[in-house]
C-alpha cells in the first residue's frame, strides 16, 4: 500500500448516534478523470487524535478496476473532509 | 498541607511548536518527520518577523538558537527546513494535552502553551507510584497525541520545572530537595528560572557561575545587589518555593507589542501604531475588569537598540483614549527620531475597575466608558475588525496589532510560578 492522503468526494451514512460509514466516493485520477468507488466492506474503524486533531480511520475493501483491494480512508472531524490515506 | 509532602509534576512538551507541526504533517500523509532533520518553525520573513520560534533536536550541532534570525540560521545550516507557524494547531494540541492531564488530577495549572503543572499530591491512591504514573502519562501522550513530553517531579513547582529541563526529550526526571546538590547545583546559573540575561551578567561579574555558587552566597549580599529579586533567586537556588498549583492566575500586568513590516520614521505613523497596540491592550484590560495605574512604552530601532519609558497615572484607567494619549506623550519623550521596527505598550499595577476617582482636571470619563463599552460589544458580537478607526485605512498598519491569536486566549509564558 502507498500513502496518498488524497482528498475525496464522499457519500456516507451516519447512524442516529453519529457514527459514520463510508458508502461511495469519487476520486480524481492523475490524468484528471474521476473514478467512482463503491465501498464493498468496512472492515475496521478506529479513532485517533494525533496533534489533538481527531480523525476516524476506516479500513475498507472494494473492487477497483476488477481487482479486489484493501485501503484506508480517513475522516477529519474538525474539517469534515474525507481522505484516501493508503491504497 | 506541608510543602515537603506535596508531589508536583511539571509537564513540558519537547520542542513544542516543531513537534506539533511534525505530527500534524505526518497525520496528513507527509512521509518526512520534521523532528528527525534540522528544521525550525520560523516567522514570516516578508513581514520581518523572520526569527526562529522553535527548533528540532538535530539542529543542535549547528548551534541554532531560538530567537535568532532565519537568515543567520540558514547560514549556519544551508539545508535547514523552515516551516511557518500555525497557532491554531498549537492551541488545539495544548487543549488535547490538558484534557488528558485532567484525568489524572483535579488540580492543574497551564503555565504556558506547552507547559503544565499538575498537583499529584494524594493521587498515589488512584494511580500508584508517582514516577511510574509519570511514565504512563508520558507514554499515553506519545501514543494518543503523537508528541513527546518531559515530566519533572518534585515537592514544589520550581523544582519540578527545573527537573523537566534536565535532559530531553521524552524523559521523566525527579528533583527532590535531597537531589538538589547532585542534579541542580552543578548547572550554570543562567539555567535557573528567573535568572535572565542581565542578572546572569551581574552574577558572573561577582564570580557566581553555577546555581550551587548562588545557593552558597549570603542572601543579605544578594539583597543588596538585586533587592527583593536577590532573595527570590537565592531561594530558588536552594529549592525553596511553595506557591500552590493555581487555576485562576492573578494578572500582574498586561501588554502588547509588535514588529512592524516596515520602518516607522515619522511621529504620526508611530502614534498610529501605538493606538493600534493600545486598542488591544485596553480591550483586554476591560475584558478582565481591571484598570491600570502604570503605562510603559517600549521601542526597538532598526539597529535593534531598544529602550522604554513609563509613567504612573493619577488615576487607574482602562479607557483606550486616555491610555493612548499617555502612550503618545511617553513616546514623544522617548523617541530621538531613529527609524523603528518594533513598538510595545505595557500596563502594570492593575486595580479592579468597579470604581473610578473623579477629577476636575480630567475629561468626562462616563462618556469615554460608554464609548468603550459600545465598541467592545460590537467587536465581541461581530468580530474584532467589525469596527475600526478610520485613520488605519490605507495606513499599512493593522487596526488592532499584536497578540498571536485574535480570537482565542493564548496562554503566554509568565514570570510568576
Amino acid at each position: 500500500m502507498k500513502v496518498l492522503m488524497k482528498p475525496i468526494e464522499m457519500i456516507a451514512w451516519f447512524t442516529q448516534d453519529g457514527l459514520p460509514t463510508p458508502v461511495r466516493f469519487r476520486m480524481e485520477q492523475p490524468d484528471g478523470s474521476y473514478i467512482v468507488i463503491r465501498v464493498a466492506r468496512t472492515i475496521t474503524r478506529k479513532e485517533e487524535r494525533l496533534a489533538g486533531n481527531p480523525m476516524i480511520i476506516f479500513t475498507c475493501q472494494s473492487i477497483i478496476n476488477g481487482i479486489e483491494k484493501l485501503y484506508e480512508i480517513r475522516y477529519e472531524l474538525r474539517t469534515c473532509k474525507w481522505y484516501v490515506y493508503k491504497i | 498541607m506541608e510543602t515537603k509532602n506535596r508531589i508536583i509534576f511539571h509537564i513540558d512538551v519537547n520542542s513544542a511548536y516543531l513537534s506539533w507541526e511534525a505530527v500534524y504533517r505526518l497525520q496528513h500523509g507527509d512521509t518526512l518527520d520534521l523532528r528527525t532533520i534540522p528544521s525550525v518553525v520560523g516567522g514570516d520573513v516578508t513581514a520581518r518577523r523572520g526569527i526562529v520560534l522553535a527548533k528540532s533536536i538535530p539542529t543542535k550541532p549547528y548551534k541554532i538558537k531560538t530567537g535568532e534570525s532565519l537568515f543567520s540560521a540558514k547560514l549556519k545550516c544551508p539545508d535547514l527546513v523552515i516551516v511557518p507557524p500555525r497557532y491554531h494547531l498549537y492551541m488545539q494540541c495544548s487543549k488535547a494535552l490538558i484534557s488528558i492531564l485532567e484525568e489524572y488530577s483535579p488540580s492543574i495549572q497551564q503555565f504556558s502553551i506547552d507547559e503544565v503543572f499538575l498537583d499529584f499530591t494524594n493521587m498515589e491512591v488512584h494511580w500508584g507510584d508517582p514516577i511510574q504514573a509519570a511514565h504512563r502519562i508520558k507514554e499515553r501522550i506519545k501514543k494518543e497525541l503523537g508528541f513527546t513530553v518531559n515530566i519533572g517531579i518534585s515537592n514544589n513547582k520550581l523544582l519540578a520545572k527545573m527537573a523537566s529541563d534536565l535532559q530531553k526529550p521524552d524523559k521523566v526526571h525527579t528533583l527532590f530537595p535531597h537531589e538538589i546538590g547532585d542534579k541542580m547545583w552543578p548547572l550554570p546559573v543562567e539555567e535557573l528560572f528567573m535568572v535572565g540575561r542581565s542578572t546572569t551578567f551581574k552574577l558572573h561579574k561577582k564570580g557566581i557561575f553555577t546555581i550551587g555558587d548562588l545557593a552558597a552566597t549570603d542572601p543579605k549580599l544578594l539583597m543588596q545587589w538585586f533587592k527583593s529579586h536577590g532573595r527570590l533567586i537565592w531561594e530558588f537556588a536552594n529549592g525553596i518555593e511553595n506557591s500552590p498549583v493555581r487555576q485562576d492566575f492573578p494578572v500582574k500586568g498586561l501588554g502588547n507589542s509588535s514588529t512592524i513590516a516596515f520602518d516607522i520614521e515619522d511621529r504620526k505613523t508611530a502614534h498610529r501604531a501605538l493606538l493600534s497596540l493600545t486598542e488591544t491592550v485596553a480591550m483586554r484590560l476591560r475584558d478582565i475588569r481591571k484598570s491600570a495605574r502604570v503605562l510603559s512604552v517600549y521601542i526597538k530601532d532598526r539597529d535593534f537598540e531598544s529602550c522604554s519609558h513609563q509613567r504612573k497615572l493619577d488615576v487607574p484607567t482602562n479607557s483606550t483614549n486616555i491610555l493612548y494619549q499617555v502612550a503618545c506623550q511617553l513616546f514623544d519623550e522617548l523617541w530621538q527620531g531613529q527609524p523603528l521596527r518594533h513598538l510595545g505598550v505595557r500596563t502594570t499595577e492593575l486595580y479592579s475597575d468597579d470604581f473610578y476617582q473623579l477629577s476636575f482636571l480630567e475629561a468626562d470619563i462616563e462618556r469615554q466608558k460608554a464609548l468603550d463599552a459600545a465598541v467592545d460589544q460590537i467587536r465581541n458580537q461581530y468580530g474584532w475588525d467589525s469596527i475600526v478607526r478610520s485613520c488605519f485605512l490605507y495606513s499599512r498598519l493593522s487596526p488592532m496589532m499584536g497578540g498571536v491569536i485574535q480570537e482565542e486566549e493564548y496562554p503566554m509564558m509568565s514570570s510568576m510560578l
